[in-house]
């Protein structure tokens, strides 16, 4: 769906976006992760074709974004941040321009805007005036305009920013709802978000991919805040420093008689039973305490800048 | 063309919900009558020679007024970049927007039809002269539209692009009143620029076919720069 290679943008001396390379396929939901300024929407917009690219290129949906930008605009759906209205027109007037600009059959024009408003739940404001909306509707018409024309690919640049507690839980069930048919692009600095709707996570910082897979995968290849609680019934004075020794293996703690933390790159939880098993000690038990995404990001994030 | 008739219906809904459009054929359409009854009162000609020239010049000013939003808004509220991601010529788009407003000076010349009307029921005017003044005067529109549009391209704040526009168009309307005090090779030169001066021919009742084209190539000037500032704002 997406393939960038070397995606860069240059504004004047300042680098907003450094050799991205981005590899994004199939259904789900890819969250765009990177705090203020890391270049998310720079890259989105390069990627809608909004901005040129300095260098590098972008195949997204098939068709080279530089090369031929209208077939890459007629497939993409995109919701910029603040969502782009024109306020003296009425819910139905915008969507059906929207429709119209976006290629879709007059003869289905109607009935597809009838669909979005009922599918972002704005069945019955199709005659409202886009200025009298509160920010809740206004993000759900912004979101009503990106799916009209029924895209392959949707890029969604903050859509929950600055809704209350239950359009949130709305916005979100919705976007898991498309992400099942379609790939959505989610950028967003809301990590928690990220958590429950993304498959897999691209976290970008000063520019740069910093890391990309699933959330599980990001936090094995840092090895951040992950760590193994091993829990002996008897324990050998040498159990520190035999833990040590293992490969993969950063740090031992002593939490308490008996109850050891172990930190290390990768899978190392099956070298520890071994370790344990051939040093004469009881296993009482081995738990695995995955990183959340916040500590994968202060990870990543921390160790560019 | 199918984007750009898209456009141009969505310039025209936006520019007759807002109270500007109003606005602007009122004030139109007040100093048009006072200039027409003002013309034939003074005169006792059945001409409409003063009025359409006397217009022309209120066009420089209230033209500006209502392409000043056109893209200093999209711009402001960034519904340019739902257009821009949207499969949508950049072309197209600057062309269902000039074309709006085109569409705006089309309606506002049509409510001027009862000053012909008067004269034809009245007196006995030469009806080939009002076509060609009604004929220049829209050119004048058209020029006009695609230099407010040009303006409205270079700012993001609408005052700005309406004062610019304003501005932009003043010297086509003076540069034949400085002609006299300029040393003499400047004064063709002030002459060719002057859009009074290719008006002339079309309140004579001649189509001059080398003032139909100044008109075209000034609008098609101010459109292609226009476009050249739309697309230099994403390279920036």
């Amino acid at each position: 769906m997406i393939r960038a290679r070397g995606l860069t943008k240059r504004f004047a001396r300042v680098v907003a976006v450094d050799r991205v390379d981005l590899d994004i396929d199939g259904p789900g939901v890819v969250g765009f992760l990177g705090p203020n300024g890391a270049g998310k929407t720079t890259t989105m917009r390069m990627l809608t074709g909004f901005l040129p690219m300095t260098e590098g290129e972008a195949i997204v949906c098939g068709h080279d974004v530089f090369e031929s930008p209208l077939e890459v605009k007629a497939r993409v759906g995109y919701l910029p941040e603040t969502p782009p209205l024109y306020p003296e027109l009425t819910v139905g007037e915008y969507l059906s321009f929207v429709a119209e600009i976006k290629g879709v059959e007059p003869s289905r024009r109607v009935a597809r805007v009838g669909e979005v408003m009922e599918q972002v739940g704005l069945g019955g404001w199709e005659r409202t005036l886009l200025g009298a909306l509160s920010k809740g509707y206004r993000q759900r018409v912004g979101l009503a305009q990106a799916l009209v024309a029924d895209p392959q690919l949707l890029i969604l640049d903050e859509p929950t920013s600055g809704l209350d507690p239950a359009q949130l839980v709305d916005i979100r069930r919705l976007i898991l709802e498309l992400g099942r048919e379609r790939t959505v692009v989610l950028s967003t600095h809301v990590l928690p978000e990220v958590e429950t709707l993304c498959d897999r996570v691209v976290l970008i910082d000063h520019g740069r991919v910093v890391g990309s897979g699933g959330v599980d995968e990001l936090a094995a290849s840092v090895g951040a805040g992950s760590w193994l609680e091993v829990r002996l019934s008897s324990a050998p004075v040498d159990t520190p420093s035999r833990l040590a020794a293992i490969d993969g293996v950063t740090s031992v703690t002593e939490l308490s008689p008996g109850c050891f933390r172990v930190e290390g790159r990768g899978d190392v939880a099956p070298r520890v039973a071994m370790c344990i098993h051939g040093s004469g000690a009881s296993l009482e038990a081995l738990t695995w305490h995955a990183a959340s995404l916040a500590e994968v990001f202060l990870a990543l994030v921390g160790a560019e800048s | 063309m199918a984007s750009a008739w898209a456009i141009l219906k969505k310039e025209l809904r936006v520019l007759f919900l807002s109270p500007l459009a109003w606005v602007f054929l009122s004030a139109f359409l007040l100093l048009g009558g006072f200039f027409f009854t003002w013309g034939v009162a003074s005169t006792g000609e059945a001409s409409l020679r003063g009025v359409l020239a006397n217009l022309g010049v209120v066009l420089i000013f209230c033209l500006p007024l209502v392409t000043m939003r056109q893209l200093a808004e999209e711009l402001r509220a960034g519904t340019l970049e739902l257009l821009l991601t949207s499969p949508v010529p950049l072309g197209a788009l600057i062309l269902g927007k000039w074309a709006a407003s085109c569409v705006l000076c089309l309606v506002l010349l049509a409510l001027t039809a009862p000053y012909p009307l008067v004269l034809v029921l009245y007196g006995d005017p030469d009806r080939g002269v009002l076509v060609t003044s009604y004929l220049g005067l829209m050119l004048c529109c058209g020029a006009f539209s695609a230099a407010g549009l040009f303006a409205s391209s270079l700012s993001r704040d609408q005052m700005v692009a309406g004062v610019g526009g304003v501005l932009l168009l003043l010297p086509f309307w003076l540069a034949g009143g400085a002609v006299g005090v300029v040393p003499v090779w400047l004064e063709p030169v002030l002459m060719q620029l002057s859009f009074v001066e290719h008006l002339r021919s079309f309140a004579q009742g001649v189509l001059d076919t080398g003032d139909i084209t100044w008109f075209v190539c000034f609008t098609s000037l101010f459109l292609f720069l226009t476009w050249r500032v739309l697309e230099s704002r994403r390279w920036a």
